[in-house]
Formats: C-alpha cells, sequence, structure tokens
C-alpha cells in the first residue's frame, strides 16, 4: 500500500473512532457537540466500504436541518442558518440524498443574499461608508443572515447550487449562481487570491489567505479560463511553497488538482506533517482525508457533469 | 474641496445619524457593574523580546498580588494573521513568559486560547509566527476558540440589541482570563487594546469570518457587550513593539518598549491609550466602559511602577480619529 492511502486510511479510521453516536462530528475529541462542518467535510471523506457511519452522518444531517431548510452550525445552534448550508448541501449531494429535504436547502439559498444588495447599505456603501474596497451590486453569500457576503459562504454556496440539476426555480438560481462569481471576482486581492473578503482597504490591498483562495478557485471550477483565475492559481502554488499547515496544504491540494495541476511535492509534504493521533481537529482530518485521495485520482470537487 | 447640495446633504444626514447613534449609545445598557473603587496599573520598561522578559514580567505581577493559586488561567493574545514582517500579533515570547510566570503563582492550569477574526486557518498563524514553536516547548495547550464547544450566554450589556451570544465553554469555565492584546490603532475602532482584544472570543463557527456581527451591530457597542458578559480578570498588554497607522493590519511598528499591567480593562486601555499620545475619554468603548466596566479617570488609578509618559509624538491613526490625539499634541500627517 502507498504512504498516501495509509495516511488516508488511517485519517478514515480516526474519523469513524471519532463519529459521535448522533451520527455527527464534533470540531474535536474532546468535546460533544457536533458541529455542521466537519461532519460535511466527514460525510464527503468517508469512503464507501464506511458505508454505516455514512448513513449515521446522512441521517444526522437531515435530522438537523432548519424548518426554512437551512442548517445550523452546530447542534442547539438558533434556527436562522449558517454560511456551512452549502457545503451540507454539496456533502448530501455527492452522497446522493436527492429529496424535498434538498430542495428546501436550495429554496433557503437562492434566497439568502449579503445585506448589501439591500438598496438602503447599497446606498450607504455608495455614499458614506467607502474605505472597503467593493461593489454593493455583486453579492453573494453571508455567514450569518442579515450580514454582508463573505468569500468562504459564497463559494460553498456555488459549489452546492452549480451541482443542484432539479429545482423549480432555475431562473433564480441561475441568477444567483452569476451575482455570487460576479461577487468573487470583485473582491480578489490585488495579486490574486481571496481573503474574508475584503480585498482593499483604505486604499490599502490586504494579504490574501491560501485556504479561503482554494476555496474560491473550486467554486469557479467551472468558468471560463481567464487571467484572475490563473493569477490565483500561481499566488496559491506560491504561498504553500513554504507552508506546513494541514489544512491549508489540503485545500490547496484540492484546488491545484481540480485545475489539473501538479500536486505531488504538496502531498509528500501532507504526509510528513500529518499525524492522524495528533490532528485534533477533525474537519482537518476530513480534507486531509479528501487531499490524500487526490493521489488516486479521486477528488471530491472536480464534478465535470451535475448530479 | 467641492461642497455641492449633494455634498451637504450627505453630510447632514452623515451628522444627524451620528448625533442619534451617540445619543443612543450614551443611555447606559449594562446590567452589571464590574467597576471597582481603585484600580492597578504598572508601565514596565522593556527593551526587547528576549528571554529576559519573563524576569520583568513576573516582578511587575508580583506587584499585584494576584492569588490565582489553584485557579484555571486563559491567557488570551491577539492573534490575528502572519505577515512576514508586519507587528501585527501579540509576541510569542511575551505570552511564554506569562505562561511560566503563571504556573510559578500556582496557577492549577495555564491555557492559551484565540480566535483569529480573519483566518480561518488558526494553526497556520500558530505556525508561520513561531507561537506553534513556543507553546510546544512549554507543554502548554492552545485552543481555537473559533472551534471549541458553545454555550449560549445571555449579554450582560445590550448595547448591540444582542440578547445572548455563543461563548467558547473555555472561555466560561477558565476562572482567571487575562487578555494580552499588542498595542495598535485600528481602521474602524480608533485602538485595539484589551478590550478589543476580547472579540477573539467570539467563536467564528458560529459567527464567521469575520465575526462580521459585531461590526454589523456597531463595534464599540460590541465591545461593551462583549467586555461585560466575559469578564477580563488580568491585562498585560505587549507595548514593547506597537502598531500605528492603518492597523490592525497594515500599520507601521511604532516600539513603545513597555508592558502594561493592570487589574481592570478600562484602566488598561486608558493607560495604553495615554502611551499613544490619544485620548482615552475621547475613545467610545474606553469613555462608555468606564460607566461600568472599569476606571478611566487618573484619580481612581494606582501606578504601581514608572509613570505613564507621553510619547513625542501622537500615533497616527486614519483620518476618521484624529480627533482622538491628547489636546495639545503634535500631529504628523504621513
Amino acid at each position: 500500500m502507498h504512504e498516501t492511502q495509509q495516511l488516508n486510511h488511517a485519517c478514515v479510521q480516526q474519523l469513524i473512532d471519532r463519529q459521535l453516536p448522533e451520527g455527527g462530528w464534533p470540531f474535536t475529541p474532546d468535546r460533544k457537540q457536533s458541529a455542521i462542518e466537519p461532519t460535511a467535510l466527514a460525510l464527503l471523506a468517508l469512503p464507501s466500504n464506511s458505508l454505516g457511519e455514512r448513513e449515521a452522518a446522512i441521517r444526522f444531517l437531515l435530522r438537523a436541518q432548519n424548518s426554512n431548510g437551512s442548517w445550523p452550525a452546530f447542534i442547539g445552534d438558533d434556527e436562522d442558518g449558517c454560511g456551512f448550508t452549502g457545503l451540507v448541501l454539496y456533502a448530501l449531494n455527492r452522497r446522493c440524498v436527492q429529496a424535498m429535504i434538498t430542495d428546501r436547502a436550495v429554496h433557503w439559498l437562492v434566497r439568502t443574499r449579503g445585506w448589501e444588495s439591500h438598496w438602503l447599505w447599497k446606498w450607504k456603501f455608495r455614499t458614506s461608508d467607502r474605505h472597503v474596497r467593493f461593489d454593493p451590486d455583486k453579492f453573494g453569500w453571508p455567514w450569518v443572515p442579515e450580514t454582508l457576503s463573505w468569500v468562504v459562504p459564497t463559494a460553498y454556496a456555488l459549489l452546492a447550487l452549480r451541482h443542484t440539476s432539479k429545482t423549480k426555480q432555475k431562473d433564480l438560481l441561475r441568477f444567483r449562481v452569476r451575482r455570487g462569481v460576479e461577487m468573487l471576482y470583485d473582491r480578489i486581492c490585488p495579486e490574486g487570491g481571496w481573503n474574508a473578503g475584503n480585498g482593499v482597504v483604505y486604499g490599502t490591498p490586504l494579504a490574501p489567505h491560501p485556504d479561503a483562495t482554494a476555496i474560491a478557485l473550486l467554486a469557479l471550477l467551472r468558468e471560463r479560463p481567464n487571467d484572475l483565475i490563473t493569477t490565483s492559481l500561481d499566488w496559491l502554488e506560491r504561498r504553500t511553497e513554504s507552508c506546513f499547515s494541514p489544512w491549508t496544504l489540503a485545500w490547496t491540494i484540492l484546488a491545484l488538482d481540480a485545475f489539473g495541476q501538479p500536486t505531488g511535492r504538496l502531498t509528500n509534504r501532507l504526509c510528513t506533517v500529518v499525524d492522524p493521533r495528533v490532528v485534533n481537529d477533525c474537519a482537518t482530518l476530513a480534507i486531509v482525508s479528501l487531499a490524500l485521495r487526490c493521489a488516486e485520482e479521486s477528488n471530491a470537487f472536480r464534478v465535470t457533469h451535475e448530479i | 474641496m467641492k461642497f455641492d447640495r449633494r455634498t451637504f446633504l450627505t453630510t447632514s444626514l452623515g451628522l444627524a445619524a451620528g448625533a442619534s447613534a451617540g445619543a443612543v449609545l450614551n443611555r447606559a445598557k449594562f446590567h452589571v457593574t464590574r467597576r471597582p473603587p481603585r484600580s492597578r496599573v504598572a508601565v514596565l520598561k522593556a527593551e526587547s523580546y528576549s528571554p529576559n522578559l519573563e524576569a520583568i514580567l513576573h516582578s511587575g505581577l508580583e506587584l499585584f498580588q494576584l492569588g490565582v493559586q489553584g485557579k484555571t488561567v486563559l491567557l488570551k493574545p491577539n492573534l490575528v494573521d502572519y505577515i512576514p514582517g508586519s507587528h501585527i500579533n501579540t509576541h510569542p515570547l511575551l505570552v511564554a513568559a506569562a505562561v511560566e510566570c503563571f504556573r510559578r503563582l500556582g496557577a492549577k492550569s495555564v491555557v492559551v486560547g484565540e480566535g483569529p477574526g480573519h483566518q480561518r486557518d488558526t494553526q497556520l498563524v500558530l505556525l508561520e509566527s513561531s507561537f506553534d514553536e513556543e507553546l510546544r516547548q512549554l507543554k502548554v495547550p492552545f485552543v481555537d476558540l473559533n472551534r471549541d464547544e458553545l454555550v449560549p450566554t445571555r449579554m450582560l450589556a445590550t448595547y448591540t440589541g444582542i440578547q445572548r451570544l455563543w461563548l467558547p465553554r473555555t472561555v466560561l469555565e477558565a476562572d482567571f482570563l487575562v487578555s494580552m492584546p499588542n498595542v495598535k490603532t485600528h481602521h474602524w475602532s480608533g485602538v485595539t487594546l484589551s478590550m478589543k482584544n476580547m472579540f477573539g472570543v467570539v467563536p467564528g463557527a458560529k459567527y464567521g469570518w469575520p465575526k462580521n456581527i459585531l461590526h454589523w451591530k456597531g463595534i464599540q457597542e460590541s465591545i461593551l457587550d462583549v467586555c461585560a458578559t466575559v469578564p477580563v480578570h488580568f491585562v498585560i498588554a505587549d507595548a514593547i513593539v506597537a502598531m500605528e497607522g492603518n492597523g490592525p493590519l497594515n500599520g507601521h511598528p511604532r516600539p513603545l518598549n513597555r508592558i502594561v499591567l493592570a487589574d481592570d480593562p478600562v484602566a488598561a486601555d486608558a493607560t495604553c491609550a495615554r502611551l499613544m499620545g490619544l485620548d482615552p475619554a475621547r475613545i467610545t468603548h474606553i469613555r462608555m466602559g468606564a460607566q461600568f466596566l472599569g476606571n478611566l479617570s487618573m484619580e481612581r488609578v494606582e501606578q504601581l511602577a514608572e509613570a505613564v509618559c507621553e510619547p513625542v509624538s501622537p500615533f497616527e491613526t486614519v483620518p476618521e480619529f484624529w480627533h482622538l490625539r491628547l489636546a495639545g499634541a503634535s500631529h504628523r500627517h504621513s
């Protein structure tokens, strides 16, 4: 067995060991509160021979869904929805959960928008509050309803909606996807790449973040190749040359692999820095497992067709 | 400057909105009073980040007789991001010195915790800013407050209108919370000191990266609400190399060669502001915090070490905060 396969096997085993009886995962194994992001990523990471764990995770996510179609950030959370809803929908779609439940999630996503899209806030950002450079006509999704759009929830929502074919709201869905893509291009950092969502503040360019850049690139995978994507891929490759953080390395591998770039060196480095027993964070374990699977030509984020 | 009808209308509306917001903010909305009759502050001289910091810090802490024996101490540094060459985080050597000092003072356990506001990969920030190495050597646990278990908590001040906040269990279970800011100017709040540093306890997994709801509900108001709800028991402010200008990320380093200790976050922040050449009474959250979170007036603050000296020139800020400089201080326009 190759080193990457062995390591992936160990990551999956750790994930299985850390799954809570209710089917979800906490962020860290010393806690008992299921959280949505690690659970969605673990669902994507579990292989087909972990059918029981997968089904328990799916049942958990279906139970956790809010009545408005969104997902809470963790069990016990308020029921207004969170920025991980797109990621959950994407994971459920990948596991072929196509039912009324995912329709409700699509419904929530196409109706939830960053508040810069509201006329009053547009006016504010165009007149009195102009220190952050962005175009409020280009909006995506917020972390928390009734706040502004940010890069990661927008990228997660785009991933989900771009792989949603069965919906009664096709026109609205297309409109939201287009606006979301425009928002990502609008918020790009001057040197390429993305951070949380502010490219320039007080006239000063801000530095991009590798994980946000990788997730945004995955959301733009179906876009025609263009300079913004190329510059961001180049920046991501350069930035991670000296990076040793498993979370960032794993997201970078997934993004570069999805765009057909070589990832062998980064995968080798990931193998040297990850000891699954020591990685405390379950979301990190899951994303590392997904990245290692790229060496076997399987990338959970490279989908060439609608699910 | 062109002053047309549109500019006049916009300015008038802005002033009216500002005046009414100020009136609303000035109304007391706190349900707890933490202001002690007197507060204690110690400004310590520290020329650089060196292994000698532990001795300096220990001698300073002894002045307070803190009584942390048997307590769980949570150190909350300001870890924002890593930008090579920039001094945007509390220095890891100061945090390491604090760990050692609280252990020597008999704490049952010392934990370091932070939830960075923009960077989701906390491990990346720890690795690249050398925190990871320092914490490993000391075998001190680090908790990513963005991803901790969360507990619903009733707000003890409601300037934002938020009635309840989900907060990390690690924060709520700590017996003794030490806010360890890096002294900086901030383009939205004027300054970021021990009170603003508490934004880091608000979890990203619930409120996002950045914690936009705090900005959306008003930064000054949010600082007051968070500090009322999560008491800061002690402050160790890193003013050895501070930041001026377009902080908290893109300002310039400004050495002050000081560490500020205090048993009251308002007194700590007022002292730091004076060291920066800024008037603490003009900084909204410090002025409002003085009603119920601590002491702003110098008469109610005992200086345990050296006297507070204003700098030769006040810290540069973005133009919106030029009015913060102390009366009589000259202003450098960059």
